[in-house]
């Protein structure tokens, strides 16, 4: 009895023994071993100091790194929603990053090294998001220099406070109001204006619209539940508030679930002739066609992703759009103006990918791509490329996004740092027509009607932390 | 003495051993070994493989526990007492915010508990409840609350049976997440969430915690463990508690009364079995379990959302027991670890394809014909992925496979992965005679 | 703070309001009745609750889609000649035919789904059945999300927002045209079930083995159940898709969850196998539904945002706790 259990024991063992073996070798024949890449990484606590190589193209000058980057790669980590409810805008975003490399990478790389790009999908779910952070920003080989993007305020919430921890710098595709806190710290570097700012913007440019017709501005504000829709909302009350405009109905975080007759009902009969949205494109289409179907008359518009050109251009309500509302945004949509920015931007894409369909939001994976490499190039230059000098790096820049959005810089007080200017755009039923890139032709449907501005309200106005 | 064969049972202390048989022993012991060889993976002996041990898989393996948990419980509801509920996600949520109503940190003070504290002119603007209490109290009452919420939902539960009640308990799951976009004093914020206490043993509301689970060092003094290492095993002592619980529960009185109702119903009440009553039973037992997974998943995740605890939460149960094999804890051990890690797997899979695309030999062929690189290729799955339309990228693949591998496991194995154990064991039972 | 001021008089008069209101829980009410027929169909028929409806209706309308935009036929080499000039809105026959072919490729994709996943299930539990019908949907989303992704797929409505007006209310000639479908499905399915493959599929749904002995061709049934089941969810997704229903006149992500999950109370209110029953349950629970939206708007701060999406589930709970097998389903013989 006793000599079977041993037996057993030593028979588990050897099992053991021998799946640790056999892994170990089909590990080192698949390629790039992963078992090695972690045993380095355990070694490799604390930051190492490497020479750049002889062969690189730039001066070899001591550049101090720990992870994400190595002496021919930098690698950086996106953390994106590609099979979620923004898939296909996100997927975009990521396309406009991903030539912004290759144009970059053929141009030699950011200090002589190529930038890698690593992609892992969210689905726009807070735990899978986490679990992706933890990925990306792991203390070993696997680890990335910087989070280039960070789909979602819910997932950026999620990982901001990871983020201080392990001091790694992330760029949120998202634009609350909350990113630019001192609290936060100086590891979410957002992006072009938040939504408060946009909501006054906005609010400010449809009220003296209504106010030329002779009218009284009376607004109408619906948002979703969330901090987006918060933020949404608390810029809108805000330049309600400073514009002296009667609000005469405050849906906030009303619109939830997918039935929207109480908000309808309530938005109709609430006379308002200005309505602000904080919503996603769906809600959108519902609450404008069941408003306008009931014969509800207002000067429309909303935060950027309330609006999908695709959807509402290019079904039904196109018209009622056409004719009601005007869009906001942060960017300047496809050949949109001739910046160089745009102008670069378009040239890269119907050279590397002319069966792409153009799209506005290119421009916003093109802008990340000029932050990350403004900000590597800083660090380069500083000498430090850990993570925490990445952090610092970024302290110290502007970025400039050559014409495509209002530039950029992230020192200095939550006053200081955030930015002012949105842009306004008509929407052209009429226009609307989606064609490959190599075409030349073709349009989203959105023209710059007025910016980059900054409303009078929003100028004046002390940003003394986030607005919700 | 037989040497592990199923169903034969030589004495009646066999039959009611937690281990009945030796390859279950050995089974166990295979699993101290690789624990202990974790620990002494920490640098101490430089031969372990740490790829084994890394963050790289023992992250998803740590999340992989709370799951179990209440995997368990679900099985004592459905595979045991089989009631089919998609409502688990519900429990696990109610688990969840009650973890973090009592272990959370509130900036409203006690105040912000009180629901609409905002709209009734308690507070000017709605914070977060949250009283702060050790995890010896917030966990095994998110258990607690979880029962009693479930024998609460219990009357309309047992009235109903089969399909019906599986809906109704759909039912159930979009009530909550209504109920926690309401209340944004316990749930947070209804995308972001809120975030919960951490996985710290304190003893009372100390600064620094007893036994401290999120930084690297000594445990007790004792041994040296990274803080993955001390989460993992923490959360693993839980669910060896409660497989005890469970893997007992089915021998006791009640648990034969639960199986008594699955088998036949009618029957077991004429024998005098009440049957609305241990239905009830069975509802919170594996409420409490899904109590406790929620809490558990929620504070290891550090922060979840109420979108979190929707019908697919569910559904994944649902898979979790079909794979595995309904009934058997073993199965439902197996089956948590096939639906939790396979896309994962799936995914490594892909990014092992892609890096392979231009090797040659067979694996170089094989990703060839899976993958696209360019236009003009025609594989189904696109290696870029950004590009939306067809061919389709590897995200938007990774459901469609775990859809599939769902169907054709319950075609091809109905009894699921316990089934296939047990076919294998029963052919190496008479090996090398087939009967 | 703001001062929030609710206006309290109302743009519309009470009758027209009242009217409006009716009309569009009965047009949600005939989406929901024709999409509870489909699940009713499949379930007397195999015994299976699909719960991949929602997948197979959203494709049924990408068909649709497909059919009426690009002139193109999904994965066939050959084009439909039947498809109206690009940029052009159909007339309504042309739109009328192509739904035709619409629901044919959805029946079809209903048939060879069935074929692959439920056939080989015959005779295991019912819950096994469902979970498979759960797997089926898991992998159907992607290519649905997929297909939608790229660019709006409209679904060219000849008739768009138009609208009546009648007795000072608007009334969109989608929720008419939803109207009319519903009747029309549930005529032609009670026709159905006075042929002979209607008696054989009542006969199989009674008892398989003993239909299959006198000779009745059971997969046969099954197959017709899961085609006609997958026609009909793809009629009540396109009719859904119709604004001023929320997806506004194109094929989104907004119809998915509406018709996987919203659906499940009708069915249980009506009775898990019966089609009157899908009829009467629809309309109660999409009136329920409609008219709390738009009677208790003012109530929203107690009753939560959002709160009418789940007052179907409400519904639900309340009707079985008093009759635990729906207004009209046969309740289940119990058998030692």
């Amino acid at each position: 009895m006793k000599f079977k259990r041993l037996l057993a024991l030593f028979m588990a063992l050897g099992l053991v023994a021998s799946a640790c073996g056999s892994s170990e070798t089909d590990d080192g024949a698949a390629g790039e071993s992963e078992s090695s890449a972690t045993t380095e990484a355990t070694a490799e606590e604390e930051t190492t100091t490497t020479a750049a190589p002889a062969e690189a193209e730039e001066p070899a000058a001591e550049i101090a790194t720990d992870f994400g980057v190595t002496d021919d790669t930098i690698k950086v980590g996106l953390n994106a929603d590609l099979s979620g409810p923004f898939a296909s805008l996100v997927a975009e975003i990521v396309e406009g990053q991903t030539v912004y490399w290759e144009v970059v990478n053929a141009n030699g790389g950011i200090a002589g090294r190529q930038v890698e790009m690593v992609v892992l999908d969210s689905g726009y779910a807070t735990d899978k998001g986490i679990e992706n952070y933890l990925t990306l920003a792991a203390e070993s080989d696997e680890g990335v220099a910087m989070i280039s993007e960070n789909t979602g305020s819910p997932i950026t919430a999620a990982i901001a406070e990871d983020a201080k921890d392990d001091d790694i710098l992330v760029i949120p595709l998202s634009w609350a109001s909350l990113w630019a806190d001192p609290d936060i710290g100086p590891n979410i570097l957002e992006k072009g204006t938040n939504y408060c700012i946009e909501s006054m913007n906005g609010i400010s440019f449809l009220a003296d619209l209504v106010t030329e017709n002779g009218d009284t501005p009376k607004l109408a504000i619906l948002s979703r539940p969330g901090e987006y829709g918060a933020d949404g909302f608390a810029g809108a009350a805000l330049a309600a508030e400073l514009l002296d405009i009667e609000v005469v109905y405050a849906a906030e975080g009303e619109v939830a679930g997918d039935d929207r007759t109480a908000v309808v009902t309530q938005l109709v009969n609430s006379g308002a002739n200005i309505v602000w949205t904080t919503l996603t494109p769906g809600e959108t289409a519902d609450i404008f066609g069941n408003a306008v179907a009931q014969g509800f008359e207002a000067q429309w518009s909303g935060n950027q992703p309330s609006f999908n050109y695709l959807a509402h251009l290019g079904g039904d309500l196109a018209e009622s759009f056409d004719q009601y509302w005007w869009q906001s945004g942060y960017t300047v949509p496809w050949n949109g103006n001739d910046s160089e920015g745009m102008q670069d931007l378009v040239a890269a894409f119907t050279e590397l990918r002319p069966d792409n369909n153009l799209s506005d939001v290119y421009a916003i994976g093109w802008m990340e791509g000029l932050m990350v490499q403004t900000v590597l190039e800083q660090a380069a230059a500083n000498g430090d490329m850990t993570r925490a000098g990445i952090v610092a790096a970024s302290q110290e820049v502007t970025v400039d996004f050559k014409g495509l959005g209002p530039n950029q810089s992230w020192a200095g007080s939550y006053n200081d740092s955030v930015v002012r200017e949105s842009y306004m755009f008509d929407a052209d039923a009429t226009a609307f027509d989606i064609q490959p890139v190599s075409s030349g032709t073709g349009s989203t449907g959105l023209f710059i009607e007025k910016g980059p501005f900054v409303s009078e309200i929003v100028a004046d106005y002390v940003f003394d932390g986030p607005c919700i | 003495m037989s040497f592990g064969r199923p169903h034969l049972r030589t004495s009646y202390e066999q039959d009611s051993a937690i281990f009945p048989t030796y390859f279950q022993k050995g089974a166990a012991g295979l699993f101290l070994i690789f624990i202990v060889l974790m620990v002494l993976g920490n640098g101490a002996a430089g031969w372990i493989p740490t790829w084994l041990f890394g963050q790289t898989w023992l992250n998803p393996l740590t999340l992989v526990l709370p799951f179990a948990i209440a995997a368990l419980g679900f099985n004592i509801l459905t595979g045991v007492t089989g009631q089919v509920s998609l409502g688990h996600a519900f429990f696990m949520g109610v688990g969840a915010y009650s973890a973090v109503t009592l272990g959370g940190k509130g900036d409203g003070g006690v105040k912000a508990c009180v629901p609409f504290a905002d709209n009734i002119g308690l507070l000017d603007k709605a914070g977060e409840c949250g009283l702060g209490l050790p995890i010896w109290i917030w966990l095994p009452l998110a258990g607690v609350f979880a029962a009693l919420v479930g024998i609460l939902v219990s009357p309309a539960a047992v009235k109903v049976r089969g399909l019906y009640l599986a809906i109704v308990t759909v039912g159930l799951v979009f009530i909550g997440l209504h109920i926690a976009r309401m209340l944004p004093e316990y749930a947070g914020d209804y995308e972001s969430g809120r975030k919960w206490p951490k996985l710290d043993i304190r003893i009372w509301k100390e600064e620094v915690p007893f036994i401290d689970m999120n930084e690297d060092g000594k445990w007790l003094g004792l041994i040296y463990l990274t803080e993955e290492q001390k989460q993992f095993f923490f959360l693993f002592a839980i669910l060896l508690v409660m497989m005890a619980f469970a893997k007992n529960l089915v021998r006791t009185r009640t648990g034969r009364a639960l199986q008594a109702i699955r088998d036949r119903d009618v029957a077991a009440e004429v024998m005098g079995v009440p049957e609305q009553h241990y239905k009830r039973v069975g509802f919170a037992i594996s409420s409490f379990y899904a109590g406790i997974g929620g809490a558990l998943w929620a504070s290891y995740q550090g922060r979840v959302s109420p979108v979190d605890f929707s019908l697919l939460l569910s559904v994944e149960f649902v898979a979790i027991l079909l794979i595995g094999g309904a009934g058997t804890i073993a199965g439902t051990m197996m089956g948590t670890l096939f639906v939790e890690l396979l896309p994962k797997a799936v995914e490594k899979l892909t990014n092992w394809l892609s890096g392979n695309l231009d090797s040659g030999g067979v694996i170089g062929d094989l990703a060839n014909i899976m993958l696209t690189s360019g236009p003009g290729d025609f594989g189904p799955v696109s290696t870029s992925p950004t590009a939306p339309g067809w061919p389709m990228s590897v995200f938007l693949w990774n459901p469609v496979i775990y859809g599939v591998l769902i169907v054709i496991f319950l075609i091809f194995e109905p009894h699921g992965l316990f089934g296939i154990w047990v076919k294998i064991r029963n052919y190496w039972k008479g090996w090398p005679f087939s009967y | 703070m703001i001062d929030v001021l609710l206006l309290a008089q109302e743009s519309t008069g009470f009758f027209p309001t009242f009217l409006q209101t009716l009309i569009k829980g009965l047009a949600l009410g005939s989406i929901y009745a024709v999409m509870g027929i489909g699940f009713v169909i499949v379930f007397k028929g195999t015994q299976v609750l699909n719960f991949a409806a929602g997948g197979i209706a959203m494709a049924g309308a990408l068909f649709m889609s497909i059919l009426v935009n690009d002139a193109g036929l999904p994965f066939l080499p050959f084009s439909n000649p039947l498809a109206p000039e690009i940029g052009t809105t159909p007339s309504i026959p042309r739109w009328l035919i192509n739904l035709v072919l619409a629901l044919i490729i959805a029946a079809i994709l209903g048939m060879v789904l069935e074929r692959i996943a439920i056939r080989p299930m015959i005779g295991q539990p019912l819950f096994s059945m469902a979970v498979i019908t759960l797997g089926i949907e898991t992998a159907l989303g992607p290519f649905n999300r997929d297909a939608t992704s790229l660019t709006a797929r409209s679904l060219q409505i000849p008739w768009g927002l138009e609208q009546w007006e009648f007795l000072g209310a608007g009334i969109p000639k989608s929720y008419v045209g939803a109207m009319v479908a519903a009747v029309l499905c549930f005529l032609s399915i009670n026709l159905f079930f006075r042929s002979r493959f209607g008696v054989a599929m009542r006969a199989v749904a009674f008892d398989q083995e003993a239909a299959q002995a006198q000779g009745i061709n059971v997969g046969r049934v099954f197959s017709i159940a899961w085609g006609l089941g997958a026609a009909l969810v793809a009629v009540g997704a396109i009719f859904y898709g119709m604004g001023p229903f929320p997806p506004q006149g194109t094929v989104s992500q907004e119809i998915h969850p509406v018709l996987a999950f919203r659906v499940l109370p009708v069915i249980i209110l009506g009775g898990l196998d019966s089609i009157p029953g899908a009829l009467y349950g629809g309309l109660l629970i999409a009136s329920a539904e409609v008219f709390a939206g738009q009677y208790l708007a003012q109530w929203t701060s107690v009753l939560g945002a959002g709160y009418s999406t789940i007052v179907p589930y409400i519904v639900m709970l309340i009707v079985l706790l008093v009759r635990p097998y729906g207004l009209f389903g046969s309740e289940e013989i119990r058998r030692v």
